[in-house]
């Protein structure tokens, strides 16, 4: 399914191919050595409604606002006293107690790759440089040698969750197919028969013997990325623990029926399941959030009179998600965010849909590090803009990173050695903090 | 009522003065594009801000009018006090402004303003702006930290000119490269090349800024065969950049062949050329290769990715119409602006007649117009669909006006002329009025395409060529000289603007003749430099002091591999042996050529500098059936050699030569001998077989060297 820009996987924005090599190895020493500094270092969930989803029916209701904005959805209580979310969150209202929703988000890109770029990275797009989105920058402080890579995608990724000016091997393994199919399996994990694993380790020192002998190939980008590649594609193929972590198939079906069917829920329980094997980043994207037309009922009903909305199989997923990792005691130290690209109009347009809404939207945050049962920040009376505390996806950014343990004015270097910060102009978000 | 009244008195005001009010189109609005006040982020967002709209810097003066004098009954503009007018106070912060302080009260700008509301606030329209000169367009700074003045000069219908450098907008590409100030100076921060855009009023345009890589001038001359080279080196001596020598013989034949057809030369042609002593001996076999069946093949790919021919969108016969037709225009070498002619304007039965389907690939007009100014203007006209184009100068009416020419077209299975069709313009309600973008409207009777089409193919049409030269060289030299390829604009200058226009016009007088622009291109030195560094040129991606190192295409990567093991990939249902460079469509089943990142077609994609790979292609390599099959194949290249008693030398020898297309080195050769040493035929053919695993993972076999 596409957005209705049509562009998918567009690289709307390039640097010089390649110069992408990021640090120098004096600064990925001194960024492990900070990292091992700290004691637990927090793992984070990033839930992509990629799309933008529409605020004003799921997560900042306005009943008293006109027919025309309000739409048909109520606003319900839950757990936790005046704070509320839409009806249809049946199974999310009892966990509110766990959730900072931020409903002040402000941020004036309201177009999908732009949005997407500022959202997942806290940078605005520039024509010169791509950003890093939050994974890539976890995995690039946090190297060493991981069984799993160190931000992986279920089932894919937005082209602005990247590694920007970061290393390739920063990129998100996409684990591709669909989690929610009964055939799902993470493709060329097992070997080919005959190959053995000491054949395995003759086939790398072959390569590197190719190489090293050649004379008409130097020391160079392509021959560096493949090799973070290779690398890692070891590591995962070597050890049987860390390719456990990818089968469903290892959990009991209460567990997989408590997610849900559908392939968010079940990218959700595989997303719980890296984190527990150690990945310290994972992305669940989930698409078709862009409902510029009959926005309630694909919300709610996902046909007509049915009860297959995607808020419906959200609130399964996310529940079930906050529930287990809780259970678990996997919740203090796991972040998870909810957001998309931005939100959507007010006013409903002549499809019963709403279009693109950058200037004020939702975004929730739980787990590792959060001040659950609270809503940070309000819009005005017809969510248009914010009434209070605008909160910019750079503030959000240098919140997210506070939150992750990685500091906001740490800087990177790009392939041409330019240092560019984690974060530059946010303001931490301090109500949002434990 | 009260404004009206006010607005009278202040005509009877006006009228007597000797001195001209200011102009309201360009002098009011200028400082409040100066000031940020209609940027994107403020009122020129589509929503507006505050309560307070402006058009997107400027483009409709109408709408900034209405909305400046009519709304908040006058509040905004005050005539009586025209201090107290909220568009004074505001940005002031007089009065609180969310958006900060953005003028400088008693300033040059503050007084423009005031001086225009203290007349009356007058609509009317004293000039027009014809053009803008920047001075300079290209700068060479010595070092680091030097400034120079920048000048923009505005030359109106009416003949006048006037220094407009403290309204224009600067801003630079790169802000780590270059500061500039309100006032047009600009300072270098770094070493390398960076540009300036520059905008007045819908005028745009840039300043390229050179800070020497080193402090030395490069010692030496620079070899030359033609005016690429000229315009090459002469960066490159600006730069002080080193240049690589040029690539080794068998080096250069391998390079040929990969980028003219797509294939691996075989060892016995690689033998042939290093021994022909004749010194046209690099032409000749330019020529023979592009006499190939797979110079038609590779070449049909390559349009075919940036026609998106898709055989669901066109139906497979459609698909195969196109296919065939592009195979054959390339095979005949039909000039470019023919080509275009027939795509752009033939009718029929698209299932029948190829060139019909490039009209069934847009879904409708606007993305038709979007289409045509991708493929053959190499220019994105989606912004002025809804807006004058922030960053070109395209407009609404460009947009608008183009998608109206192809609004009497059917869309289906046949592309018919109908009597009906038309285009609404978003800003007028009415039926969009055909428009050669950038130049006329068209009026006249007949079909508005026939004009246009003339027009994009004339010699005199600057677009049309500097889109094809600029493709043309990404794909031989592997970067564009204007970067993304399809985005042509005066604000994405292009790394050699001369070289460009040298190479569009070159194109132009031997009448649009890819294969002349291919052939001069491959004969320069810049095109045959060896890809390793030579001292300080290693970072160099653009200004060709090396060559680039890519990746092969993903069909060719596929092709290569059968190859080398000599077992043909199965591609889709396709019959077996069927070359990927050869599929007409992109939706044939290939997991290889997927996690290759082929080009899917669905959007306007150009087949992109893929990078080295991805995890799931590295597990690919490793555990996928792709390359272990036809390694442990009984028929394969490896195994028939292992059962024909050949050596272990012999065997090494022939798997360099037909996978890196030269002979193992003396090092190489003792190397493999020792490493691949085994007791038993068993140990022997897992050692061979992780040779050649290693060998399609090598990176001097998966690259273009």
């Amino acid at each position: 399914m596409r957005r209705c820009d049509g562009i998918n996987r567009r690289e709307f924005l390039r640097v010089g191919s390649l110069s992408a090599l990021g640090l120098s190895l004096s600064d990925a020493f001194r960024l492990r050595a900070l990292a091992q500094a700290g004691k637990k270092m927090p793992r984070c969930i990033l839930i992509w409604l990629d799309g933008g989803p529409s605020h004003l029916d799921m997560f900042d209701l306005k009943p008293s606002a006109p027919e025309e904005v309000r739409g048909p959805f109520k606003p319900t209580d839950t757990k936790v006293p005046g704070f509320q979310i839409c009806e249809y969150f049946q199974n999310l209202a009892a966990h509110t107690g766990k959730l900072c929703l931020i409903r002040s988000m402000t941020s004036e890109l309201g177009e999908h790759n732009f949005g997407a770029h500022y959202l997942l990275t806290g940078y605005k797009p520039s024509p010169v440089l791509d950003y890093p989105s939050y994974g890539s920058v976890i995995s690039h402080t946090r190297s060493g040698k991981p069984l799993l890579p160190s931000y992986i995608a279920v089932p894919g990724f937005s082209p602005y969750a990247a590694n920007g000016y970061l290393p390739a091997a920063c990129r998100p393994f996409a684990v591709g197919g669909d989690p929610s199919k009964a055939e799902f399996e993470v493709r060329d994990l097992e070997g080919q028969a005959g190959v053995t694993t000491s054949r395995l380790e003759r086939r790398r020192e072959f390569l590197g013997d190719l190489d090293r002998l050649s004379r008409e190939i130097e020391e160079s980008g392509p021959r560096q990325e493949r090799d973070a590649h290779f690398e890692q594609a070891y590591r995962l193929i070597l050890s049987p623990e860390a390719k456990k972590a990818f089968d469903l198939g290892q959990e009991k079906q209460e567990v997989r029926q408590r997610y849900g069917h559908r392939t968010i829920g079940q990218s959700c329980l595989l997303a719980r399941r890296l984190i527990e094997a150690g990945c310290p980043f994972v992305t669940v994207t989930d698409s078709t959030w862009d409902h510029h037309a009959n926005v309630f009922r694909t919300l709610k009903e996902g046909y007509a009179g049915g009860t297959d909305g995607k808020m419906i199989h959200l609130d399964k997923a996310l529940s079930a998600l906050l529930g287990d990792l809780d259970e678990r005691g996997l919740l203090k130290e796991t972040l998870v965010v909810v957001m998309g690209e931005f939100g959507r109009t007010p006013k409903l347009n002549t499809s019963a849909g709403r279009d693109h809404w950058p200037r004020a939207f939702s975004v929730l945050l739980a787990g590792g590090g959060v001040k659950g049962g609270q809503v940070v920040g309000k819009s005005d009376a017809r969510g248009e803009s914010p009434a209070d505390r605008p909160v910019t996806p750079t503030d959000l950014a240098k919140t997210i990173y506070t939150l992750l343990g990685i500091d906001p004015d740490l800087e990177l270097k790009t392939a041409d050695n330019r240092p560019v910060q984690v974060n530059a102009g946010g303001n931490v978000v301090t109500e949002c903090l434990a | 009522m009260r404004s009206l009244i006010a607005m009278g008195v202040g005509w009877l005001v006006y009228c007597p003065l000797a001195v001209a009010a200011p102009d309201f189109e360009t002098q009011v609005i200028p400082v409040l594009t100066k000031s940020g006040c209609n940027s994107g982020a403020c009122h020129g967002a589509a929503i507006g801000r505050g309560g307070f709209r402006l058009s997107l810097l400027g483009y409709d003066p109408d709408l900034d009018y209405e909305t400046m004098l009519r709304d908040l009954q006058g509040r905004r503009v005050n005539l009586v006090k025209p201090e107290k007018s909220l568009l004074l106070r505001k940005p002031t912060r007089d009065l609180a402004h969310e958006g900060g302080h953005k003028l400088a009260a008693g300033g040059d700008g503050y007084k423009l303003v005031r001086d225009w509301i203290a007349a009356g606030a007058p609509r009317e329209t004293r000039r027009t702006l014809q053009s803008v000169e920047i001075t300079p367009t290209t700068k060479t700074l010595p070092a680091a930290g030097e400034k120079f003045a920048l000048k923009v000069i505005a030359r109106y219908k009416d003949g006048a000119t006037e220094d407009v450098t403290p309204w224009a907008v600067f801003t630079p590409t790169d802000t780590a490269a270059l500061r500039i100030n309100a006032e047009g100076e600009v300072m270098s921060l770094r070493r390398g090349q960076s540009a300036v855009m520059v905008r007045f009023l819908g005028e745009v345009g840039s300043v390229s800024v050179t800070v020497p890589l080193a402090d030395e001038p490069v010692k030496g001359g620079r070899p030359r065969t033609n005016y690429i080279d000229d315009h090459v080196n002469r960066a490159l001596d600006q730069l002080r950049l080193p240049h690589s020598p040029c690539a080794s013989e068998e080096t250069l034949v391998r390079r040929l062949y990969i980028d003219l057809i797509g294939t691996l030369p075989e060892p016995r042609e690689v033998d042939d050329f290093v021994n022909d002593k004749s010194t046209d001996k690099r032409a000749k076999l330019v020529e023979r290769l592009m006499q190939r069946p797979e110079f038609a093949d590779f070449w049909a790919l390559k349009w075919g990715d940036l026609l998106r021919i898709d055989s669901k969108r066109l139906q497979p016969e459609g698909a195969m119409a196109f296919h065939q037709w592009v195979r054959d225009q390339v095979v005949r070498n039909t000039p470019l602006d023919r080509m275009a002619r027939e795509m752009i304007l033939t009718l029929g039965d698209g299932h029948a007649v190829g060139p019909v389907n490039f009209s069934r690939i847009p879904g409708d007009a606007g993305n038709h117009a979007e289409h045509v100014s991708q493929v053959f203007l190499g220019v994105r006209l989606q912004c002025a669909n809804c807006h004058n184009h922030p960053l070109d100068r395209w407009t609404q009416d460009d947009y608008h006006g183009l998608a109206a020419v192809f609004s009497k077209l059917s869309r289906g299975r046949s592309i018919a002329l109908q009597a009906k069709g038309e285009v609404i313009h978003p800003k007028t309600g009415k039926s969009a009025v055909p428009r050669i973008p950038g130049v006329e409207f068209l009026t006249g009777d007949g079909d508005p395409r026939e004009k246009f089409t003339d027009w994009l193919t004339s010699a005199e049409n600057p677009y049309f060529a500097r889109a094809a030269v600029n493709r043309l060289w990404r794909e031989l030299m592997g970067r564009g000289l204007v970067e993304p390829i399809d985005d042509h604009r005066s604000t994405n200058p292009a790394t050699h603007p001369e070289l460009l226009q040298a190479l569009a016009k070159d194109f132009v007088e031997h009448r649009f003749d890819v294969r002349h622009t291919i052939r001069t291109i491959v004969a320069s030195e810049a095109y045959q430099r060896s890809s390793l560094a030579a001292g300080a040129n290693k970072s160099d991606d653009r200004f060709y002091s090396r060559a680039l190192l890519r990746p092969l295409p993903p069909a060719v990567m596929v092709d290569a591999v059968a190859k080398v093991t000599g077992v043909a990939e199965k591609l889709g249902n396709r019959p077996t042996g069927e070359r990927a460079i050869a599929l007409m469509d992109a939706r044939v089943e290939s997991t290889p050529l997927d996690l290759l990142g082929r080009c899917v077609r669905d959007n306007s994609c150009t087949p992109s500098l893929v990078g080295a790979g991805s995890l799931p292609l590295a597990l690919h390599k490793i555990n996928g059936p792709w390359l272990h099959d036809k390694i442990v194949s009984a028929q394969g290249k490896l195994h028939q050699s292992l059962a024909n008693r050949k050596t272990d030398e012999e065997i090494v020898a022939s798997f360099y030569e037909t996978a890196l297309g030269r002979k193992p080195s003396a090092k190489e050769r003792a190397h493999w001998k020792t490493k691949l040493a085994a007791d038993t035929p068993e140990e022997r053919i897992g050692k061979f077989e992780d040779f050649l695993w290693a060998l399609l993972n090598s990176t001097e076999f998966a690259c273009n060297h």
